[in-house]
């Protein structure tokens, strides 16, 4: 399995919705406390197990979050730490990007979700307490959610329901929100501390699963969130980031400030069904790729990116 | 119980049935185009909406909450993150709002008003009679810890009656008690007197001993006070010392705090912000170094600071990399790392348009795959039909040449000899299954309490009943195989079987076998189904 390693600390990983073989890689500097950033685009080479890259920009702050344009498939959108956010456009010659600079955020901009339905607007969650909608085509953003307490870590669409969207924070709740209401429509205090990431199963609507310090990833259901349907113990530290397979109901990715990726099966009696233990430092970020089942990506503290199909050691060559 | 009504439509009211038919409704209309969304937005997606009514019990919780006194003097944010944080919803968390008193209202004040009338009114009458404030102090204070609230007349009669007795009370300490003590007083002095004139006679000779021993009574409560002074001289002497340590702890503090403050001036000056610490759930808490705050004024606000990092990190602090703490430091000091560029990340034309996209966007694999409950093989070929076209529109990429699949598609390669890694445990109907590989043998799973609107009995005896279990359908097969062919598809009988089927289901579970009879209602009734 091909590993890439980038100059900075990897941040956060996402395989592109329109190429299998592509993805884009978000790093800081000096783990993101001060420094600049990078943004990598690469490829998986067909025939070796080698991954190139395509094109890189570099930008001022760290980079936190990248995720991918759903109508565009060379615009990708970049989080960078000073508060804005960067759209790049890789089909444009390296010189005219960035081709956007959207900046309204009063602090970090920790998490970026585009809409895979609607495909046209994506939410950007920022540690000034609020969440920003926006659209490609404006500068400006179309609405700012703000009724979190602390910081937003990070922001999921619903995969059904193209207004629906729900948001993590370290105020230590989950919101969901609709973007035709004013205000959130409902709060989910997942758990007693802060709460690092959310996702919505992409088969069952109503089902969300939250990841926080308190190293246990729950599973909610909306229609009855007083108590989850499930929880997934089993990191040894804070748990960064979870992703719902799109392939599979019940599967779920997670990865640890314990330095593993872990698979998960939430309606098994014992949910832990794999474990990647590749990377040396805080593993933070993780993807499962839309186009190819059991495709797998993850990043780290270590400046590693690996990418490997499920069921193989993401360190054999 | 009135509920309070957000803006949106009425829909929020829907009890959980309905609001399952609206999401089956509405998961229908979510694969036609965005148009007929738009159209949509009459009907929200109200499961997504909270219908629970206002529990009562958790609002005058909330209420008691707010109206302590130190919970008055936080910020608004941090009461409503807290009720939240305890679950109440935003509709409680409002009407507990409604319900404080506010401190700027009229009725506070008049209740305080009164309350001060009724204090001064004791007050006036305690210090008429006589010296004595014990018992009479404590009827006035006794009075006023009682809340302003109550009828104040009621007050001023107890007052009275109180004062009365203490007065009572007072009067009858002095004839029984001073006045004893006034008459021995007057008669010993009486005494003495007498004593003194006989004393005077042969007092000379012992004039002398009284003095010493008035001289060495006098020596020793002189050394007694001696002492005690001293011992106070050194327990101030102690606290003097401890208040200076602890002053010169503060001092440090202070020092720190400032050093630091400066230090964060100094970088907030630059362009970029300054290190951002990650006293969040990095759970490395940096002392007293703030973050919440904008970097770009300079300004401190420790106090947040130090009102945030209250929570307690949930875990053991997780091992940073070392070079990640040095950073730390390093930035603490007020040093800049020394690999920083300085970077133009604007765009040259923000105006720039995007490029035109070269490819269409993709169906997703769960809108692919909606309503595939009993569409096994149909999934299968839409996934793989999925990755076909991966490969065509990735042409550009792939060499033509390219006959074998790409080292990422080579699922075979996913073997379930690893043991610890086979993840492939698919769970009843709604597992989607897209490998090659036989259904694994059945696993005790956890059916989803789905809430079941059962149109058909029969129909949910089909999914109870998944059809991966090899032995049970191949002696279905067997037996149904004849008894299929004779028996035409009346409706009558149907319905007979189906509501005789929906009896028996519970024992035929509990019995856990077939009779053959039984086997080919049930093969029967899933040939129908099948057929529908």
């Amino acid at each position: 399995m091909p590993v890439f390693k980038t100059p900075f600390n990897g941040y956060s990983v996402r395989f592109s919705p329109f190429y299998e073989s592509r993805l884009a890689v978000a790093t800081a500097q000096n783990f993101g406390i001060l420094g600049n950033g990078r943004v990598h685009v690469i490829d998986l080479s067909p025939s070796s197990p080698v991954i190139n890259e395509l094109i890189a920009f570099d930008t001022a702050d760290g980079v936190y979050d990248v995720a991918w344009s759903e109508s565009h498939d060379s615009v990708l959108v970049a989080a960078v730490a000073d508060g804005s956010m960067k759209v790049y456009d890789t089909a444009l010659p390296p010189q005219a990007n960035p081709v956007r600079s959207l900046k309204e955020h009063a602090r970090e901009v920790h998490g970026l979700d585009y809409n895979p339905t609607r495909r046209d607007s994506f939410l950007s969650a920022s540690w000034d307490d609020s969440v920003k909608l926006w659209t490609l085509d404006r500068p400006a953003s179309l609405r700012t959610f703000r009724e979190h307490a602390y910081c937003v870590y990070s922001v999921a669409w619903n995969p059904k329901h193209a207004d629906v969207f729900a948001s993590a924070s370290g105020d230590c709740t989950v919101r969901i929100w609709d973007v035709r209401e004013p205000g959130s429509t409902m709060i989910i205090p997942g758990h007693e501390h802060e709460i690092l990431s959310c996702d919505w199963n992409k088969y069952d609507e109503c089902l969300i699963a939250t990841a926080s310090v308190d190293k246990s990833i729950k599973i909610w259901d909306v229609r009855n969130y007083r108590v989850p349907v499930s929880a997934l113990n089993g990191h040894g530290y804070a748990v960064r980031k979870i992703k719902f397979s799109p392939h599979r109901r019940n599967l779920l990715v997670s990865c640890s400030y314990d330095m593993t990726v872990c698979l998960w099966d939430f309606m098994v009696e014992d949910a832990l069904v794999g474990r990647y233990d590749h990377h040396t430092e805080f593993a933070v970020g993780v993807d499962l790729s839309v186009l190819v089942d059991g495709l797998m990506a993850s990043t780290g503290w270590d400046e590693l990116v690996y990418v490997w199909q499920q069921g193989m050691d993401p360190r054999t060559a | 119980m009135t509920m309070t009504q957000s803006p949106s439509p009425p829909n929020s009211n829907d009890d959980k049935p309905q609001a399952v038919s609206e999401v089956a409704q509405e998961a229908n209309q979510a694969q036609q185009d965005v148009g007929a969304e738009a159209a949509k937005q009459s009907v929200p997606a109200s499961v997504f909406v909270n219908s629970e009514p206002i529990r009562e019990d958790q609002v005058s919780n909330a209420v008691k909450f707010l109206s302590h006194p130190k919970v008055r003097g936080s910020p608004v944010i941090y009461r409503r993150s807290f009720l939240e944080r305890k679950g109440l919803t935003k509709e409680e968390i409002d009407e507990a709002f409604r319900r404080v008193p506010d401190p700027t209202s009229s009725s506070k004040p008049a209740s305080l008003n009164q309350d001060g009338q009724a204090k001064s009114s004791s007050n006036v009458q305690t210090q008429a009679p006589i010296q004595t404030p014990q018992p009479v102090a404590v009827a006035p204070t006794g009075i006023a810890s009682l809340e302003g609230r109550q009828f104040h007349w009621y007050h001023a009669v107890s007052a009275v009656g109180l004062l009365a007795a203490s007065g009572c009370g007072t009067a009858l300490l002095i004839k029984k008690v001073i006045i004893p003590k006034l008459k021995l007083w007057v008669r010993k002095v009486v005494l003495e007197e007498e004593n003194d004139y006989a004393k005077k006679i042969d007092a000379k000779p012992s004039l002398a001993e009284e003095a010493a021993a008035a001289a060495k009574a006098a020596a020793a409560a002189a050394s007694d006070v001696a002492k005690a002074s001293q011992e106070m001289l050194n327990s101030k002497n102690e606290e003097r010392r401890r208040f200076e340590e602890f002053m010169s702890l503060m001092d440090a503090q202070v020092q720190e705090m400032k050093s630091m403050s400066n230090s964060i001036r100094k970088l907030g000056g630059q362009a970029s912000s300054s290190g951002r610490v990650f006293s969040d759930h990095d759970d490395h808490r940096v002392s007293a170094s703030s973050t919440k705050q904008s970097y770009a004024n300079g300004k401190v606000d420790v106090n947040v600071q130090l009102g945030r990092s209250s929570t307690p990190p949930a875990s053991a602090e997780p091992p940073h990399p070392k070079s990640y703490m040095e950073i730390m430091e390093m930035i603490q000091r007020g040093e800049k790392p020394s690999n920083i560029r300085e970077v133009n990340d604007m765009p040259p034309n923000p105006n720039q348009p995007l490029s035109n996209p070269l490819i269409a966007p993709r169906t997703k694999p769960w809108d692919a795959q909606n309503g595939s409950d009993h569409q096994v093989l149909q999934s299968q070929t839409s996934a793989e039909g999925l990755n076909q076209n991966g490969q065509d529109d990735g042409l550009n990429y792939l060499l033509d040449d390219e006959s074998s699949t790409p080292w990422w598609q080579r699922k075979n390669v996913r073997i379930t000899e690893i043991e610890n890694e086979d993840e492939v445990k698919d769970t009843g109907p709604y597992g989607v299954r897209t490998n090659e590989q036989p259904p694994p043998p059945i696993q005790r799973t956890w059916v989803p309490p789905r809430p079941p609107p059962v149109a058909m009995p029969e129909a949910a005896e089909a999914i109870r009943r998944p059809k991966s279990t090899p032995k049970e359908t191949a002696t279905q097969e067997q037996s149904a195989d004849g008894q299929s062919a004779a028996h035409p598809s009346e409706v009558t009988d149907e319905l007979q079987r189906i509501t005789k089927m929906s009896e028996s289901v519970g024992a035929l579970e509990m019995n856990g076998g077939f009779s053959t009879g039984n086997s080919a209602v049930i093969q029967e009734q899933e040939n129908s189904y099948g057929e529908n």
